[in-house]
């Protein structure tokens, strides 16, 4: 069968193509929200319409099944329209207030899991993992499942003080706002990369593998038409690898995961923060991953017991300072902790100010 | 200067270069339009032609270079 | 038959009541080859704690330099479906609206030519088709595009914009973040599909400081929506949250970063000069506080992941710009900031990275904006700086 004619440079469907007319009439015009539900809002508009939007976990990772099913639900309820959020759950966007109850009985039946709205966990941002990255050091997808499994009750009823946003990024690269989230799992590598020194020759290009790394740990080695690794000055990113695929840094015994918090993106209160080491290892335990789902659980009984309302997790551990939050949680405080990397100086404490 | 023109510089350009460096798409049109005399939006249209026609191919080793498809 | 596969590891990620991502792997599975493998493969992963993934190379369609992530199973032989697996980026909608018409159409394409598996989405905010071999790519592409679907970007060039839901449904949205986001992307097709930059260039464009789409954190120029006038109180509503049990006092006005607020049982003032903007009083009392005034946005510029020299955030530019449609203002604006990058940058050089190492002051020259304090968040502290001739003339 003969293909359509390709066309080149048109750029994505207007969005308005794809809108509910409810939000096409008051487009621009809404008055305010409520939350009636952890996975149920309504949005209220000047004009007094509303629409209702139903939110259900997705793992982010859907065969074309699933979708198919949820197209099926969104057209029987929802005169066929729903959308994803950045955080990888769908929204049902109910027109009709009757259309709201039979669509969740049916999104029970089926098994959906229905929340993440408001303050409490929604679902975790990650990354490709070992489903489909070359430098994943974790399996992204798999930590996710088992924390959203011990979590689940955060998910759908349980509250916190405000919201708690996690993500999973399976090496530092940090596909997604990982360096920016309440508590955040990023793979790590501690081994320096091996270097394949026939395949550098055709397969890399020395100056922008020189260029790749953070500390100038990598020299040409001229002897070899290749190049060395410094193994003082590594610090194992594994950016070199992304340039130079014949640096392989995976490393099955040693590659584990660091456990980082205390991020927002949000102005809201505070600035913007970046999540800074709690956890500076933990080895990969597939398939469930115990020791991350434990400590994560940790830090959040933690937050949960010492913050204020309102307040986020990184807003929490600065009222109460980083060496009180080691000392609740109980967390060992090791030289990985104290940065030797490019801001350093800035983290030292300039002041005879702290808790015992 | 005619566009065939252009184009051969471009593809003697990269061609000269394989093997030694990879030049960006940047690069190129940096060093034609320089020595071409021509602006840039000139070299810029004369390579997209080499590459919708396949003389040239777009190529990713950690960014995106422009290359010489490799003979099969 | 697709191949058959025991997967004792990956079998204990279906339990439990989070959906799984197992359990997609293995519907797509009975039916698909290339699924079956990438099960296979990934439980030989969970079993062996590595990846077996190959990276990089030469594939995509036609004339475009992006859109197509080449990708190659390190162990073709032992699963040859997955030899060559390669995701392809489809340029979502602004806001991930879709409608089940066109889902279903998209999946019946996919199943046809890939794996029957997707991600919704990438982290940049593309519909990720994950995984088909190198000689679909084409039939997908023309599929796709004749449809009504583009690609999105990858390498070294402008990726797929991203926003927040915006005035679609949001109350707070200062800016119409879907048509910057639509109107952006038309712009600058060419910019996305060959890669001319020293390496990507995300946007990402958030109506409001709550920044639900994390601007701030993931975009080389995040732009984010504010006003320039007041906070409208209306008090009987402050009433009614009072009468509901907020405690107004502990959880607005104690909690306002600047101090700005005040209340005393009765009524609710706001000294809206010594207001920041963060957004914290309006997203708790959202019946009762509305900004008013001219409405635009704070152009920051500079965030990434830690490579190379660690995560930055992006940083204030422009305090204040009016944002509507063509942006001819805003466009222009990033043109010069990207001729000032393709002047000086070095490949893998992000625009932040680039204005770190050659400073604020050459960057905003360039580009034609004066020196601001909502710029910094302090003067430098060291004696150290440079007089320039015009400079000792003044």
């Amino acid at each position: 069968m003969a293909l359509p004619q390709r066309r080149t440079d048109i750029g994505p469907p207007h969005y308005k193509d794809f809108l509910p007319p409810v939000m096409l009439k008051n487009y621009g015009d809404w008055k305010h929200h409520e939350i009636l539900n952890p996975g149920l809002m309504v949005h209220v508009a000047n004009s007094g319409d509303k629409v209702w939007s139903i939110r259900v976990a997705t793992p982010r990772l859907l065969s074309t099944d699933t979708i198919r099913e949820f197209a099926d639900l969104a057209e029987k309820y929802c005169g066929g329209y729903l959308r994803w959020t950045t955080r990888n759950n769908v929204e049902f966007l109910v027109s009709e207030e009757k259309n709201i109850e039979p669509l969740w009985k049916e999104l029970v039946e089926k098994n959906h899991m229905m929340g993440g709205i408001g303050n409490r966990i929604s679902n975790i941002v990650h990354t490709q993992g070992w489903i489909h990255c070359h430098s994943a050091a974790t399996d992204a997808s798999g930590i996710v499942k088992a924390l959203m499994d011990d979590l689940a009750d955060y998910f759908t009823t349980r509250e916190t003080p405000n919201k708690v946003k996690l993500a999973v990024a399976c090496c530092t690269n940090m596909c997604g706002a990982v360096h920016c989230s309440d508590i955040a799992i990023v793979a790590i590598h501690r081994k320096i990369p091996k270097i394949d020194h026939d395949k550098v020759k055709n397969m890399c290009e020395v100056p922008s593998t020189i260029a790749s790394c953070p500390t100038g740990a990598i020299s040409p080695d001229p002897a070899r038409k290749s190049i060395k690794v410094n193994d003082e000055k590594c610090m194992y990113c594994g950016n070199c690898f992304t340039v130079c695929p014949p640096m392989d840094i995976a490393d099955p015994e040693f590659d584990g995961v660091a456990i980082v918090a205390g991020g927002k993106v949000s102005n809201l209160r505070s600035n913007p923060k970046f999540s800074k080491l709690v956890i500076p290892y933990i080895k990969n335990n597939p398939p469930r991953w115990p020791e991350v789902t434990e400590a994560v659980r940790l830090i959040l009984d933690a937050y949960i017991a010492g913050a204020k309302k309102h307040e986020r997790v990184g807003e929490w551990i600065e009222r109460i300072g980083w060496e009180k939050f080691f000392k609740v949680t109980d967390l060992p405080f090791t030289f990985q902790h104290i940065d030797d990397f490019t801001i350093a100086r800035e983290t030292f404490r300039t002041a005879a100010t702290f808790k015992w | 200067m005619e566009k065939e023109e252009v184009k051969q510089k471009i593809y003697a350009l990269v061609e000269k270069s394989m093997g030694k460096k990879k030049l960006k798409s940047s690069d190129i049109q940096k060093t034609v339009s320089a020595e071409a005399g021509i602006s840039r939006d000139e070299v810029k249209d004369a390579l997209k032609d080499l590459i919708d026609d396949g003389k040239l191919i777009y190529t990713y080793f950690g960014g995106s270079f422009v290359e010489i498809p490799p003979k099969e | 038959m697709p191949r058959k596969y025991e997967t004792p590891l990956l079998d204990e990620l279906e339990k439990g009541p989070f959906p799984s991502f197992v359990t997609e792997i293995k519907k797509a599975a009975a039916r698909n080859d290339m699924a079956a493998d990438e099960l296979g493969q990934l439980e030989k992963s969970y079993r062996e704690r590595r990846g077996y993934w190959k990276h990089g190379g030469i594939v995509g369609v036609r004339g475009y330099g992006g859109g197509v992530i080449g990708r190659y199973s390190s162990l073709p032989e032992e699963f040859p479906s997955v030899a060559n697996f390669h995701t392809i980026r489809i340029n979502s909608v602004s806001g991930f609206f879709y409608t089940s018409k066109i889902l279903k159409e998209m999946c019946d394409l996919w199943d046809k030519y890939g794996s029957g598996l997707t991600n919704m989405h990438g982290s940049t905010g593309d519909l990720i088709l994950l995984g088909t071999s190198t000689e679909n790519l084409e039939p997908i592409f023309a599929e796709f595009s004749s449809r009504g679907w583009d690609l999105g970007g990858s390498g070294s060039a402008l990726r797929t914009p991203s926003c927040c839901i915006g005035p679609a449904r949001c109350e707070w949205s200062n800016i119409d973040t879907l048509d910057i986001n639509y109107n952006l992307t038309q712009e600058w097709q060419d910019e996305m599909h060959r890669p001319a930059f020293p390496y990507k260039f995300k946007f990402k464009t958030a109506g409001c400081a709550v920044d639900c789409i994390a601007s701030i954190a993931r975009a080389d120029c995040s732009i984010i929506g504010t006003w320039k006038g007041t906070i409208a109180v209306n008090q009987d509503e402050v009433a009614t949250y009072a009468k509901n049990g907020m405690n107004i006092k502990e959880e607005i006005v104690d909690m306002c970063p600047s101090g700005c607020m005040s209340y005393d049982g009765k009524e609710l003032k706001i000294n809206d000069e010594d207001c920041i903007r963060c957004m914290h009083c309006i997203a708790k009392m959202t019946k009762a506080l509305k900004a008013t005034g001219e409405k635009g946005a704070t152009i920051l510029i500079g965030s990434k992941a830690p490579f190379v020299i660690g995560s930055t955030l992006s940083w204030v530019i422009i305090p204040f710009i009016k944002m509507e449609p063509p942006y001819d203002e805003f466009k222009d604006l990033i043109r010069k900031m990207w001729e000032f990058w393709d002047e000086h940058g070095k490949n893998r050089e992000r625009i932040g990275e680039l204005i770190i190492r050659k400073g604020m002051r050459e960057f905003l020259e360039f580009i034609g904006v004066e020196p601001q304090p909502q710029q910094i968040k302090e003067p430098r502290r060291d004696p150290f700086f440079f007089w320039t001739e015009a400079d000792l003339q003044k």
